[in-house]
């Protein structure tokens, strides 16, 4: 199979999801909902906010957040019925008190400047208003109608402003009333004092104004019929007014905002009930977790709270918010954005025709290891975005050839040059297959010989061996036609050798191979049979890493387990563990997309890591070892064969060929041994340079071959460097070298994926 | 008409030869091509093959940042 060109000059789309799907999906992410204390209110003060302010001790902008919400702030923190703190998650933990809202309200009211400077310059509007009698609800209204630009008037029978305040809010303190009198008197409306509001005043005074609302009081003096429940309005006296049941200082409040609605909707000459929005109390689906939360009592108030005694309060609050997923996913922490949001992002990068697609490297380095689906309380499932973006990608001709065309190749290899089927010698049809996986026999060839060899003489009806790749590569690349072909290879090769049972050693080829036959771990195996006679007894501490690829496969995580406890190792479990482990960074190709990536998930999963590493999983295994942890594959400890320092990319291709080989001499087939054309050499340095860029020991063999067949060469004056090149694929490599009578050495090596040509 | 612009130019300056036809390379007219785009370049050519010389800061600087950004085009 070839990896052809693609070109930025094609321009395909196919959409990734229906409208419906995507909503879907979105929706199931609330890390945007509401905290339970913001949902509770009808006034949406958002709690969370207010309390964060206060322990920063800013009870400036926590005021400030107030007289946003509200006229008479100082009011309402003073008698609110604060259904808030009835819905404080704190109260769900035993012993616990929830967080007291209106005392922080009182507090920033107490302890925060006021808003200084008179805010944009407002043109009156044309509409006029009138308030007649005195209630907290219209007392709010009248501010408003202020607040809104109406020119305003505020008839009421008491004398003063003063005494209007006593009347409206009987409950507050002397202090707070003389403030907001003092409030009351400097807002821009009219204050007309000592009427007598009989039916015939309000009624003629009622018709000088475009706007008009009255208190219970009036109403009743009106005569009126009471008003629509949503739109607060009587339709026959045209005067708004609080129902019968809105009982309390916060109901009034909330009156007084529904009721400024519908005055505007009224003054633009539209229906009051019509596109109101959402209005009041809602309900937040939001997900907090409480399981860290210590049991706190709530600071008692003594008057209003001193400043540090609102900070200890405020403090208590444990702001609510959902961040599962990204707590346990160093993707998502890179990246910085919530489930819903890359969703939408993802989306529309795919959707992109010509341009910039911003979201490839975070469609291309997910590990699709499914952990968000675990932590997520609500099951939100980015790798099954990410694989479909990658699919569309592929279909479309937009997937970036770069990030995945090494690891696809690899695959090739491993089913190509590296792949072996072969029963076990004396048997045609076996009743076991053992499949290592491309990483165990790349990284671990010794460990995989002694399984193999170790399986042949106590398992009965022949084991036989099958060196490959699963195929998980090609599913991760989203080129599910080359997955389905090395299926087609593996389905062949396994009818081959009997339609025998598989005996794995990665959790990921098992769910790979699923379907084309009955896969045992490695694991339940040596459990069965018990361990060889050389496997150590007290193997000591061990930090276990469970496999991304057994997420939701409770029964490996404990067959591992129970077969670690007779190595004698004494198991740690990592903070994530089972099937909330992270990846380890091989998963989805993440390497391969975006090294930065990966090497964040390979830190996160070996977070505060101490001793030897235990992975079930080569993947992992050879991660860990390359991140400076020392680590080994649970076959490693069981056949004291220890892999040793990770091999780069060219050896485990060797690795793989050279087990390969020692499999076929088993078999009693020998393949001769190439020899090589000349003799080459690599310095240190050429080395680092091929494990970085990712070059090949055969692709220099290839170039320096090209080179001995047309003698094309740069030679470096200045340097003695002779520098030549060769395409291979979709890439050209460079090779700087001298030569001599032995042969070649090669000092440094580089490639682009450009063609190059004169003109 | 105006010569069509380079984007980039090296000039060999006498410091390259050619080692299959023993000649000093000179600063010649390439085209870089990549997803059927086209960037022509002055690079160090040889005179008699044509051998093409791409120096390696300029394989992994500007040309490796333009696969980059064209691969997400």
């Amino acid at each position: 199979m070839d990896f052809t060109e693609r070109s930025t000059r094609a321009y395909r789309t196919k959409q990734l999801y229906t409208k419906e799907e995507l909503l879907a999906r979105e929706s199931l992410c609330v890390h945007e909902q509401p905290a339970f204390c913001a949902a509770a209110c009808p006034l949406r003060i958002d709690g969370r906010e207010l309390a964060r302010e206060v322990a920063e001790g800013d009870f400036t902008a926590a005021r400030a957040r107030l007289e946003r919400a509200a006229p008479f702030a100082r009011i309402l923190a003073a008698l609110c019925e604060a259904p808030c703190a009835a819905k404080c998650r704190l109260n769900e933990v035993p012993g616990c008190e929830g967080v007291s809202l209106p005392a922080l309200e009182r507090a920033a009211m107490r302890h925060g400047c006021p808003r200084t400077g008179r805010g944009l310059l407002r043109f009156k509007k044309k509409k006029t208003a009138a308030v007649f009698g005195a209630e907290l609800f219209t007392l709010v209204l009248a501010a408003e109608f202020a607040g809104k630009s109406y020119p305003t008037t505020f008839y009421a029978a008491e004398g003063s402003a003063a005494e209007l305040i006593a009347a409206c809010a009987p409950g507050l303190g002397a202090e707070d009333a003389a403030l907001a009198a003092e409030e009351l008197e400097a807002l821009d409306l009219k204050l007309v004092l000592g009427c007598a509001l009989t039916r015939e005043f309000v009624s003629a005074e009622r018709e000088k104004y475009d706007l008009a609302a009255v208190s219970r009081g009036c109403l009743a003096a009106l005569d009126a019929w009471e008003p629509d429940a949503v739109t607060l309005y009587c339709e026959g006296a045209r005067v708004l007014a609080r129902p019968l049941d809105g009982e309390g200082a916060l109901r009034a409040f909330y009156d007084a905002r529904r009721a400024g609605v519908s005055a505007d909707r009224l003054a633009q000459g539209m229906d009051p009930a019509g596109s109101r929005g959402e209005e009041g109390p809602v309900t937040s689906t939001l997900y907090t977790d409480l399981s860290a939360v210590k049991a706190t009592k709530r600071v008692p108030e003594n008057g209003v709270y001193p400043p540090e005694e609102a900070q200890r309060e405020a403090q208590r609050c444990i702001q609510c918010e959902c961040v599962e997923c990204i707590k346990g996913c160093a993707w998502m922490q890179h990246y910085g954005k919530f489930p819903r949001i890359l969703t939408r992002e993802i989306y529309n990068n795919v959707g992109i025709i010509m341009g910039d697609h911003m979201m490839n490297g975070a469609i291309n380095s997910c590990a699709l290891c499914k952990q968000c689906a675990v932590t997520c309380p609500n099951g939100y499932d980015m790798a099954e975005i990410c694989l479909s973006a990658r699919r569309n990608m592929v279909a479309t001709g937009k997937m970036s050839l770069a990030v995945h065309e090494f690891a696809l190749y690899d695959q090739l290899f491993s089913n190509g040059e590296a792949f072996l089927a072969r029963p076990q010698p004396g048997f045609e049809k076996c009743e076991y297959v053992f499949f290592p996986g491309c990483q165990a026999a790349a990284c671990a060839p010794e460990a995989v010989w002694r399984t193999y060899t170790d399986l042949c003489e106590r398992l009965p009806g022949g084991v036989g061996i099958i060196l490959g790749c699963c195929g998980v590569m090609s599913h991760w690349a989203g080129r599910e036609e080359l997955f389905e072909e090395t299926r087609e290879q593996l389905r062949a090769a396994l009818e081959n050798l009997g339609g025998a049972r598989i005996i794995t050693a990665c959790p990921t080829c098992t769910s790979t191979l699923a379907g084309l036959g009955e896969c045992i771990g490695i694991w339940d195996i040596l459990l069965d049979i018990g361990l060889p006679p050389d496997a150590p007894r007290a193997a000591g501490p061990v930090t276990l890493h469970d496999a991304c690829g057994a997420r939701g496969d409770a029964h490996t995580q404990s067959a591992v387990r129970a077969l670690a406890a007779r190595l004698g190792c004494e198991i740690a479990e990592p903070e994530y563990s089972g099937d909330r482990a992270p990846c380890c960074g091989y998963g989805g190709l993440a390497g391969y997309a975006k090294p930065e990536v990966a090497r964040e998930m390979t830190d996160f999963a070996l977070a505060e890591a101490e001793g030897l590493q235990l992975t079930y999983c080569m993947g992992c295994r050879d991660r860990y070892e390359r991140a400076g942890a020392e680590s080994a594959h649970i076959l490693e400890l069981v056949y004291g064969a220890p892999a040793g320092a990770p091999p780069g990319l060219s050896e485990k291709r060797r690795n793989r060929l050279e087990l390969r080989r020692r499999f076929l001499r088993l078999a009693g087939e020998e393949e001769p041994m190439e020899k090589p054309e000349f003799a080459l050499t690599l310095t240190d340095e050429a080395r680092a340079l091929m494990e970085q860029r990712m070059v090949l020991d055969t692709d220099v063999i290839a170039v320096m071959r090209a080179y001995r067949e047309s003698g094309e060469a740069v030679l470096e004056n200045d340097t003695g460097l002779l520098v030549t090149r060769r395409r291979i694929g979709n890439v050209t490599f460079w090779v700087k070298f001298t030569e001599d009578a032995e042969g070649y050495t090669v000092r440094r090596v580089y490639s682009h994926r450009m063609t190059i040509e004169t003109r | 008409m105006d010569e069509q612009k380079s984007y980039y130019v090296i000039d060999p300056e006498g410091k390259l030869s050619c080692h299959k036809c023993g000649v000093p390379l000179v600063r010649s007219n390439a085209v870089f091509g990549y997803l059927d785009n086209a960037f022509p370049v002055e690079l160090p050519v040889c005179p008699k093959c044509g051998f093409v010389y791409v120096p390696e800061d300029l394989a992994m600087g500007k040309v490796l940042s333009v696969e980059k950004v064209l691969e997400d085009k």
